[in-house]
Formats: structure tokens, sequence, C-alpha cells
């Protein structure tokens, strides 16, 4: 075909649109016009492209710029000042407050209790959910109001949770306590004993995220195909079985979107309870409450603190990231 | 059309600068000004007092209306308008205000005892002295103790406004069902009573102390200074870990230990309040609160003393301030509203709506104490008020240090001497690291 193609086009007459006497060929055939006309109308066109790409996603653009990248940008930079909030003076201190905080025993103290804080309330919230899940799948009496019942705690506000919790933790006319008492029971110094503080505030931010991991759960155990578990149970595979083999392997998906969100809303997410059932952090100071007290609670080192806010911005980065590259290879999507 | 690679990273060398430029630009000064104050050099004699001002404040004990009436007489008076903006919910969240730029076009701002200090090193704030006297204030007035915890360095920064001292408190009914005549008045006693309502099964516990999150620092300062012991003197922390101050802690250490005493799950208050506790110390400020609350006669007291001291009382609450972003014309003007919010008669009406002791020698408090008598008790006991240690308002962070070891002493038995020379070391290095070198130059 490229021979005969060659042929033919070597056996044309050597007229070329460029030198072909103007007035012989139609403007709507002369190539030079074409082509400026085709890139015209490719300008217009990328040019309404732009103009419809600015319309709608500009004001989001900026809006994401001011809100979000430059607040980052701002705090990267205050994270290398020694300075004090609101102080109208700073010295640039380069990388010494991430250095102090990985080496000074209040920061490694805090990652302790971040640690802590986050295993239980991830597991907490997420092995719950499931068992949860689990009984709200059944066909159960008042089924739907047990679902609004179980998921309204997540959509409360924090403080609020926060208020009524205290009340029930409360060892002296708390409702725990008058429980604890009929059996005997003392009850423990939840607000003064820092072990007690740090078990109390996962007991609170588990119960308050349940319904979110029981509703997701919920949402993943009813894309289960039915016949598959029909199978199992003409196979004889017990409720523990079918659980194992094929319930859990199928929610794989499920049980990783919630890893990775829980891990880090309980990062994140968590001050409002820590800061209303225990205002001084005392045993409960975890790293976004860290970056509270810090700036705000008495100290005024917004450098610091700054510095700190970097530190989980990455630190989140990377548990997601890890969770996406070696995690997610284990996931079983049907 | 490719791009070139050149062309591509010199816009993006151009891209970066101009947002590191950006970044810097909205960021403290790095070059090492000097930030000098121009308003506080001021030759006031010149000066005519603006139109208006504005005025900060988190309505101190719920005193929106009272604070209402306190401006429409001062604008009635000076035909000065003042705008009035609610800070925040409380002098935290005030001062946070204040030193993040959301105060920057406020001329009076109410900060407290503990959260003033860090305006004055932001140089957000100016000495009043000079201004009061140009704008006819009188300050000899003023509580002598209440007026000097704003002093430093010489000057004063501010006058006091919504104040208030530790009270002691206990219930008149435990006490006669116990057979106890009267309020003590020494810790020893406080022991005795204390040790005399358990027994008696009369209360769970005798005494309260608070928890760290009701300024234990504060209200044990008295017990402290009591033994002859202090959370610092000036800028000498040596005396947090003094034989004197381990002392005071090891007697409110046994307290808990022996059953006479508890430290409050919550509030002191909530415990004193609700019969849990017979006696407690809180603040003036909640009296009317533990009046509402408590289903039983409510008795006060003096602070009590301590074997090398009279019951000291440490000044609290909060004062106003002037801003030093201000003209020298709002700062006059502003430094007449101060003086009208501080003068005899308005610290009488609004000791009366708030429960704050009034911060004027002169204020007539009689109708309060025909109604409320136990607050008699608080006016009086402002002679014994003592400024408070520079560690506990001054240090940033020693508050917080101070409340968490005190809890934590309290509640485990750990060795007081040992927690306290580490405390002392904390705030050694709470000072090199936050202070010095400013304090210094």
């Amino acid at each position: 075909m490229r021979g005969k193609s060659l042929t033919t086009t070597e056996s044309r007459p050597a007229h070329t649109a460029r030198d072909r006497p103007e007035a012989s060929v139609a403007p709507e055939q002369d190539p030079a016009r074409l082509e400026a006309a085709r890139k015209k109308a490719h300008r217009r066109r990328s040019s309404k492209n732009w103009s419809l790409f600015l319309l709608f996603a500009g004001p989001n653009i900026l809006l994401i710029l001011a809100f979000i990248y430059y607040p980052l940008a701002m705090n990267l930079y205050f994270s290398t000042l020694d300075w004090r909030l609101g102080a109208p003076r700073a010295d640039s201190v380069g990388l010494a407050n991430y250095q102090r905080f990985f080496t000074s025993p209040s920061g490694l103290e805090v990652w302790r209790v971040t640690g802590i804080f986050t295993a239980g309330a991830v597991l907490g919230s997420m092995i719950l959910g499931l068992l949860i899940a689990l009984v709200l799948n059944k066909k159960i009496p008042g089924r739907t109001f047990a679902r609004t019942a179980v998921f309204s705690p997540y959509v409360l506000s924090g403080v609020g949770v926060a208020l009524v919790w205290m009340f029930i933790f409360d060892p002296q006319r708390g409702a725990l306590m008058f429980i604890l008492d009929r059996l005997g029971i003392d009850s423990p110094q939840w607000f003064l004993d820092p072990d007690a503080n740090l078990l109390m505030v996962i007991v609170v931010y588990v119960w308050k995220n349940l319904g979110y991991c029981a509703v997701v759960f919920l949402a993943g155990l009813q894309s289960i195909p039915s016949d598959l578990l029909e199978s199992a149970t003409i196979d004889r595979a017990g409720p523990i079985r079918r659980f194992f083999s094929i319930v859990l392997p199928l929610l794989t998906p499920t049980v990783f979107f919630l890893l990775v969100t829980n891990i880090i809303f309980s990062m994140t997410n968590a001050f409002d309870i820590l800061r209303v059932m225990t205002p001084t952090g005392n045993g409960t100071n975890t790293i976004i409450f860290e970056i509270y007290l810090q700036s705000f609670g008495q100290f005024n080192r917004a450098g610091y603190s700054a510095a700190i806010a970097v530190v989980l911005f990455f630190t989140l980065f990377i548990i997601t990231a890890v969770q996406l590259r070696f995690v997610e290879r284990k996931v079983h999507y049907q | 059309m490719k791009q070139s690679p050149i062309n591509l990273s010199w816009k993006g060398i151009a891209v970066f600068s101009v947002a590191a430029l950006a970044v810097t630009a909205c960021g403290p000064d790095t070059n090492g000004g000097d930030g000098d104050d121009e308003a506080s050099d001021a030759d006031w004699s010149d000066v005519e007092p603006a139109d208006s001002i504005v005025f900060a404040t988190n309505h101190p004990g719920g005193s929106e209306d009272l604070e209402d009436e306190l401006i429409e007489r001062f604008t009635s008076e000076t035909d000065i308008e003042v705008e009035v903006i609610t800070s925040g919910a409380n002098y935290e969240e005030t001062s946070q205000w204040f030193q993040t730029g959301g105060g920057s076009n406020a001329d009076v701002v109410v900060l407290s005892d503990a959260t003033w200090f860090p305006n004055y090193l932001n140089d957000a704030l100016i000495p009043v002295d000079d201004v009061l006297e140009a704008a006819d204030i009188d300050v000899d007035g003023y509580v002598e103790a209440l007026y000097e915890d704003y002093l430093y360095d010489g000057s004063h920064y501010g006058v006091p406004y919504a104040r208030s001292t530790p009270l002691f408190y206990y219930n008149v009914d435990h006490y006669e069902e116990a057979g106890i005549d009267g309020p003590p008045e020494t810790w020893e006693e406080v022991a005795e009573t204390s040790q005399t309502l358990v027994d008696e099964d009369v209360a769970q516990f005798g005494y309260a102390f608070p928890p760290s999150d009701e300024y234990p620092a504060w209200g044990m300062a008295n017990l402290v200074w009591g033994y002859g012991g202090a959370w610092s003197d000036e800028w000498d922390f040596s005396t947090v870990s003094s034989d004197e101050t381990v002392e005071a802690l090891e007697f409110a250490q046994s307290g808990v230990e022996d059953g006479w005493a508890n430290v409050a799950a919550t509030s002191q208050t909530d415990d004193f309040s609700s019969g849990v506790a017979s006696q407690t110390i809180q603040s003036t400020g909640s009296l009317n609160g533990i009046l509402d609350t408590a289903e039983f006669e409510v008795g006060t007291a003096f602070l009590p003393d301590g074997p090398a001291a009279e019951g000291e009382t440490p000044t609290g609450g909060a004062g106003l301030m002037l801003a030093s972003a201000s003209s020298p014309e709002e700062q006059l003007a502003a430094a007449m509203f101060i003086g009208h919010m501080s003068s005899a008669e308005s610290q009488a009406f609004f000791s009366e709506g708030t429960g704050y002791v009034p911060s004027h020698q002169d204020s007539d408090m009689s109708d309060v104490y025909a109604e409320t008598p136990q607050f008699e008790t608080a006016v009086d006991q402002l002679e014994r008020a003592r400024v408070q240690d520079y560690a506990r308002v001054f240090l940033p962070g020693a508050d917080l240090e101070l409340a968490t070891t005190l809890q934590s002493l309290l509640t485990t038995g750990d060795d007081v001497r040992e927690e306290m020379e580490r405390v002392e070391a904390e705030f050694e290095s709470l000072y090199e690291t936050d202070l010095a070198d400013e304090l210094e130059d």
C-alpha cells in the first residue's frame, strides 16, 4: 500500500497549495487557511473550555488555595520559627522545633498516648461496629429503629457527648458509680488517674464512632451475595465457619476503608471529647491535643505547635500511603 | 509547542518564590526588629480623647447587661461612644483572640491575671500610669494588691475590674450535726474539723481539694504561703521545692491519705454543693452558684492561717488593659473608660450583679451584704490579699505543670520533695526556653 501511495503522490503534478494561483483555489480548500481556521477554532474551543473550567472549578480552587494550601504553607513556615503566639517578632530556628518534639520526654509521651488511643479507638470501634452490624443485618423486630439508634451518636456534638459521659463517669454522683456500687465495686477515679482518664476517653470515642463503623459494615454485609452463604449452609458450614471463610474475606474492602478512615479520624477528630473531659490533658495528651496545648493552652508556642501539626500531617500521609501500597494488596475485591 | 525544561523550571522557581514571599510576608518579623511602641511615649497634655473606642470583653460572670448599663452611663457623661465586641467565652479565648490579631482594632481588652503577661511580652499593651494620670483617674482608691497584680518592671499594665479571691466555704448543717462551733482559723484546725466530720459520719469527706482543671495552684497558694513556701520568688524558682513548700504539700497529701480530705473528681464546687465534702476553698465568684445549688446553709470564712503566716489570699480574676496599637487619642479615651469601669460606684454595681469582689476600697456594698451576708467575708478578706507568685501567672505553662503535679501528688502519694524538685527543674527549663532571652534584653 505504501509503494502504491508513493507512486500516486509522485505522479501527481508538482503543484502545492502554496504555489497554486490563489484565484484557482476555493478559500475553503486552501490548506493554509484551513490550518489557520483550525487553529483559531482550537483556540476558541480551548478558550471556551478554560472559561468553563475557571467558571466551575475556579471558585473551588481559590477556596482550596486560600483555606487549605495557603494555611498549610504558612504552617510549614511557622514550624521553622521560635515564635510566641501573636508576637510581632520571631527567630528562625530551622528544624529545631522538630528535633525538640522527637527527642523531648514530653514528645515521646505524646507518641505513646497517641498510639494507645488510636489502637484502642480504631480496634474498639471496628470490632464492636462489626458485631453490631452482624446483628443489625438479621431480620429482627425494630431493626430500623435499632440502626438509627446505633448511628445517631456519630452525628451528635462531641462536646454534648462528652458532657453526658462526664456525668456517667462521675465517681461521686455518676450513673456508672451507681451501678458499680450496687455490685459492690468501688468506682475507679476516672478523672484523677491518668490511665483511667485514657481508658475513659477511649470508651467515649468508641461509643460515638461505633455507629459509623456499624453502618459501613452493614453496607458491606448486604453486598455479599446470599447464594454464597446459602451454598455454604447447604455444605454444612456453621455460622463461625461461614463468617471466617466467606463473610470476612468478602468484607476486606470495607475493613480496609474503615481502617484508613478510622486511624485518620481518631488522630484528628477526638479533640472535642478530650478537651471537655480532660481539659489539662492528664494522661490523654494525644498529638492533636498537644498541638492545642502548646499553642493555646498556656504555653503560647506557636512555632513549636506548628511543627507538631506538620508532624501529624506527614504521619497521616505516610500511614495512608503505606496502607494503600501494602495493605490494599491483601484486600479481596469481588 | 513543547515547552522547554528551562522555561518550566524558571516558571516553577518564579511561582515558588512568589509563594515563599507571600508566606514570609504574612508572618512575624524575623529580622530582629524591636517593635518600638510609639504611643506609650505620647505627650498626653497635647492629646484630645477620641470620640469612640472599642471594648473587647468576654462579659465576665455573665455581665453583658451590666456592662451595657455602665457603658451607657459613661457615654452620657463623656459623649464618647463605646463599641462592644464579645471576644470569647472566657479569659483564655479573649487572650487568644487578642494575640492572634482578632483584636487588632480593640482599644480596651479584658485580660486575666494569668493571660495579660504574654500580651505584655508581645508589646500589645501600654503602661497605664501616665495615661490614667492624664485622664484624671485616681488610682489610690484601688485595693492595693489588686492593682499591684498589673505591676511589672516599674509600670502598671491594667486596672482591676472583674476580680476574685479564693474563699473558705463550709456546710453549716454539717457543722451543727457534728457539733462543731465555727469555721477553722488554721490549717491544723481544718484537719481537725475535717476528721471530726468524717468520724461523725456527717460527710464522706471533711474537705475537698481542687482537681487539676480547677486551678489548684491558685486555690492552694494560701496553704503554701501559710507554711512559708511559695511557687516562686519573682524569677527565683527554688522556693517551689523549699522545705516550707514541701511541708505544706505533705500536709495536704496526708489529708487525702488519712481520709479526711479528697481531690474532687470534677470540681470541688460540685462536691461541696452536693454534700460529699463539708468544706472547700473556691473562688468568691462561685458564691452565687453555690448558694443557688446547695440545699443547706452555706457559711464563708477567711482562708486559714498557716504555722508561718496569717491566711494570705491570692488575688485572681481579670483587669482592663489598653492596646498599644491604638492611637494616643483612643488610648486617652480608653483610659477614661477604664477609670469609669473601675470606679467605686461602677465596681459596687458590677460586684452586686456578678459576685466579683469590688476592686475599689470606697465601693458601698451594704445592699449586697444585707441580701448575701456571706459576701462580706469575701470583701473583708481583701485586706489579706497578696499578689500572686510570678511562676503561676507569668511563666508560660507553669500553672499547668503545677496543676497536674499537685493532683498527682495528692492522689498517688508520690514523694513530694522529689516531685517538686522536678517541677523546679521544669520551671527553669520553661524560663530558659520561653522567657530568658526577652526579659534579659
